[in-house]
């Protein structure tokens, strides 16, 4: 019996030891010397900023990419993150008509356009981007690019040479891609896009960064993207030859679909403090700019030079006519919508 | 009073009759309740995810189910189903004929082939996947190299992103398991019944159709489900050639915190993963036909003729693509980034290093630790109970890790908020998945050790201390540790449950790996693979002389 009970506690005490290694990394108190950040950004274009912060301000970060806002609503009466960075306003507005987000006052918040912002500041956007199509220019001419979103529905351009990509649905850019052509066209026909855009693509990826690179590389001969990643692709030091097509710009057409990324603070975060911080230190201009960085998007604040000079500003373009905070109101039923038609899995 | 004396006397009965029951049950070798308690403990701690897991699915309404059932799990169904079976055919055709040539013919160098056709089993397919992406992908090596040719080609005639391509990848990397475990199955039979075939005038052929593949069906049968069971499990491999399976499902609709649909689609896989071990269990029932004393000899070499060379040929491609291929690839990228002078190998680097040992070594001591109570209740106190418990902490093994993880996510976040996010979880998730590796290896070492010799030791006035200490423990030690090594490998590999579950800024080099080489950033994908291979080869030693 004696070996029994060495054994229990044996036992025991490793039980106690897993349980042990927990609060190694976390908990640190309300020190504010740390930092949560989620974001739903790709990582390249948020690691610099974060450096960045954390070496101006000594307050360290542990960041989480690619989360999507799903995840706060699954873990708000378990608050971990401080800070949510996401790439969709949509998600942003709709986390905010949640209440998991809390009303701001920063300092330089006034250098951002009131549209650009929740009612009481809950989210900022900071930097703005336009859908489109990028082609590679080897394999089509520009003429042959569709003008309008609703060209993707027919059939001629599934036959073009390479054919064309999209993301699969679950990427946060279509989602609001889908939720602004619900807002323009209603669900039925959105619908119909939907189903029709899945069987004529040729690629569906994971992601915008794989088709920029995969048109670039001329496998595809164009793709659904935001233009930034046509700025990306014009730097990259081979295949390279790519152009951009904003569509419905003509007159009595939607106008192009716009989004911009932003930044919100979370109710009841770990580090309140830290994050105000965060969030004085992000609005100064020049970290303005750090958050748009290597993305190439173009920054809300108009005062500012866009990082990609030749990139064209959202006031040179016909711009469909709806405010971003309307996006939020369509999150939830576009995520439905999309997995409806099975495009959230798909990819190809 | 007399009330009271008769109810006593009920009860006292009544404890006699538990007592005299639960001597019957253990045979007399009752445990202490302690150490029986602490058995349950682990035991419900290894199933709690899946049992969590089952209980959402249940949850999740009838709309969810009728949404799913109608449109998603047909399609996952076919996608899945039919990966699985075609690489389970595939790799266990590949494995057998591997086994066969390396074990039974005059093929040059067999004993060094035997080691050498083995190798790709410490390549996890997310990283053959990534070099089969950089050779065979759209604008991979083999198109530049068309292209360097005269010849302008736009596109490829194949693409690495399509069924075939994901069958060759999984392929490539599971069928060591079919090679190990049947060839060991081959080491094992008398060549008593093949010479008896050959006497009667049979050739090598049918002698093998007719009479060797016959007695290995039990060990083909077992090595299948294995490789079977891994394809139904790998997420990594999969997603990077864009295939999507059930796992890969269960890890997208999770990120987007769809919980029902994930808890629903994890119900099925779990349901495929039970008929397959119900299958497994069918196979097992067979007659074990190999011979393990007595009259075994050395089996007698096949002599190939005129099938040397292409023996030898086959041998050598199947090597060439499952490990030289890789390897090489990995092993530019890694000398191109040492070239490059990016400073690669600086602290972050270092970080994600330490914090896959940190993860991989706790996961290791934690399961020898917790193995032990489990191994010896079953061992020492053989009885249904000890059995059931030991069966139980099985289940993580079987199962996919997304739903491991998934049952965590859950959990913890509702009911344990402390330990979400955390890497406790992260831990816990591959001592769940990989402690079983520990049980195996720990409980073959103490059926070695007769309890005679433990009562013996006790009877000559031992204390029990000291028995546990210099008799029984150091008898399991060897196991234990051997197991211990094979956890810490799988965990350093995993790659889905610490997606998922790791907290934010904890970083691993297999995670690393996965994010870089989805991001096509080989040159900074190339060094963590490679160490993640390097450190795989130090058990490997152990897992050949074991099958």
């Amino acid at each position: 019996m004696k070996t029994n009970k060495v054994l229990t506690a044996l036992g025991i005490s490793s039980l106690v030891l897993l349980a042990g290694c927990a609060n190694t990394s976390s908990e640190s108190g309300e020190a504010n010397d740390e930092l949560v950040v989620y974001s739903s950004r790709n990582e390249q274009f948020v690691a610099d900023l974060l450096d960045k912060f954390e070496s101006d301000t000594g307050i360290s970060v542990s960041a989480l990419h690619g989360v999507e806002p799903l995840q706060l609503m699954e873990e708000r009466n378990n608050v971990q993150a401080d800070v949510f960075i996401s790439n969709d306003i949509g998600a942003l507005e709709y986390l905010n008509n949640e209440e998991l987000l809390k009303s701001t006052d920063s300092d330089n918040v006034e250098s951002i356009e009131e549209q650009y912002r929740a009612e009481n500041n809950e989210w900022i956007a900071l930097s703005s981007r336009a859908r489109g199509f990028i082609y590679n220019k080897d394999l089509i001419d520009e003429e042959d690019v569709p003008t309008r979103m609703e060209d993707l529905m027919d059939d001629t351009y599934s036959s073009v040479e390479n054919g064309f990509a999209i993301t699969r649905g679950g990427n946060g850019g279509m989602i609001s891609n889908v939720s602004a052509l619900r807002h323009e066209w209603g669900d039925e026909r959105t619908k119909d896009w939907v189903e029709a855009i899945q069987e004529n693509a040729a690629g569906i990826f994971e992601g915008h960064g794989d088709i920029r690179r995969a048109v670039g590389e001329g496998i595809h001969a164009f793709g659904l993207v935001n233009n930034y990643y046509y700025h990306q692709q014009l730097l990259e030091p081979e295949n390279n030859n790519v152009g951009f097509v904003y569509p419905d710009q003509a007159d009595g057409e939607m106008g192009a679909i716009v989004n911009a990324a932003g930044v919100g603070l979370l109710n009841d975060s770990p580090n309140e403090g830290a994050a105000e911080t965060f969030l004085n230190w992000l609005l100064e201009e020049e970290n303005q700019l750090a958050f748009v960085g290597e993305s190439l998007e173009v920054p809300i604040n108009t005062e500012l030079d866009p990082p990609f000079e030749q990139a064209v500003n959202l006031s040179e373009l016909t711009v469909q006519d709806m405010p971003l905070r309307e996006l939020g109101n369509y999150f939830e039923d576009t995520r439905s919508l999309i997995e409806d038609a099975g495009l959230d899995l798909n990819l190809r | 009073m007399r009330l009271c004396d008769i109810k006593i006397q009920n009860k006292v009965s009544g404890l006699d009759t538990l007592k005299k029951q639960s001597r019957k049950i253990w045979n007399g070798n009752i445990p202490s309740p302690s150490l029986l308690t602490v058995a349950v403990l682990i035991a419900i701690l290894m199933t709690l995810p899946l049992i969590y897991v089952v209980y959402q699915s249940f949850l999740a309404g009838t709309a969810s189910w009728m949404r799913l059932i109608s449109n998603r799990i047909p399609q996952l169904l076919w996608n899945t189903l039919s990966l699985s079976i075609s690489v389970t055919i595939l790799s266990s055709s590949i494995g057998v004929v591997l086994a066969w040539i390396v074990n039974r013919t005059d093929l040059p160098g067999r004993k060094i082939w035997k080691g050498l056709l083995a190798l790709p089993v410490v390549i996890p397919p997310y990283i053959g996947a990534v070099t089969y992406i950089i050779v065979f992908g759209p604008r991979g090596w083999v198109f530049q190299l068309i292209n360097r040719t005269a010849t302008q080609v736009r596109e490829l005639p194949f693409t690495i992103y399509s069924f075939a391509g994901v069958v060759l990848v999984m392929t490539l990397f599971t069928y060591p398991y079919v090679f190990l475990i049947t060839g060991s199955a081959m080491r094992k039979t008398s060549s008593a019944y093949e010479e008896v075939s050959r006497s009667l005038g049979h050739n090598g052929f049918t002698t093998f159709f007719k009479v060797i593949l016959p007695l290995l069906v039990p060990s083909i049968g077992a090595s299948s489900i294995l490789v079977f069971l891994y394809v139904l499990s790998d997420f990594g491999a999969v997603s990077m050639l864009r295939y999507v399976t059930f796992t890969s499902a269960i890890y997208f609709q999770r990120a987007g915190f769809d919980i029902p649909s994930a808890a629903v689609l994890s119900l099925v896989l779990i349901a495929i993963t039970l008929v397959v071990l119900f299958i497994e269990k069918l196979v097992k029932k067979k007659k074990v036909y190999h011979q393990s004393k007595g009259m075994v000899k050395e089996p007698k070499t096949i002599s190939l003729n005129r099938f040397k060379l292409p023996a030898l040929l086959f041998v050598l491609f199947i090597f060439t693509i499952s490990v030289l291929l890789p390897v090489s690839v990995l092993i530019y990228w890694t000398v191109m980034g040492l070239n490059s002078g990016l400073g690669l190998y600086n602290n972050a680097f270092l970080g994600y290093t330490l914090n896959s040992f940190r993860v991989a070594g706790s996961a290791a001591i934690i399961s020898i630790l917790l193995s032990v109570p489990v191994i010896y209740l079953y061992a020492r106190h053989r009885s249904i109970v000890s059995s059931v418990i030991y069966k139980l902490t099985y289940t993580g093994y079987a199962l996919p890790g997304v739903i491991i993880a998934l049952g965590l996510v859950f959990l913890f976040n509702n009911h344990i908020p402390v330990l979400y996010s955390t890497v406790t979880l992260v831990v816990l998730a591959q001592v769940i998945r990989f402690m079983p590796q520990v049980l195996q290896a720990g409980e073959s070492a103490i059926s070695l050790v007769s309890p005679r010799m433990e009562e013996s030791a006790r009877s000559l006035g031992q204390s029990t201390w000291k028995v546990l200490l210099t008799i029984t423990l150091p008898s399991m030690l060897p196991g234990l540790l051997a197991g211990g090594a094979l956890v810490f490998v799988s965990a350093l590999k995993e790659l889905p449950a610490t997606l998922m579950l790791r907290p934010p800024g904890f970083d691993t080099l297999a995670v690393r790996v996965y994010y870089q080489a989805s991001e096509a950033l080989y040159i900074q994908a190339a060094p963590g693979a490679l160490l993640i291979i390097l450190i795989s080869l130090l058990p490997l030693h152990y897992l050949l002389k074991n099958y």
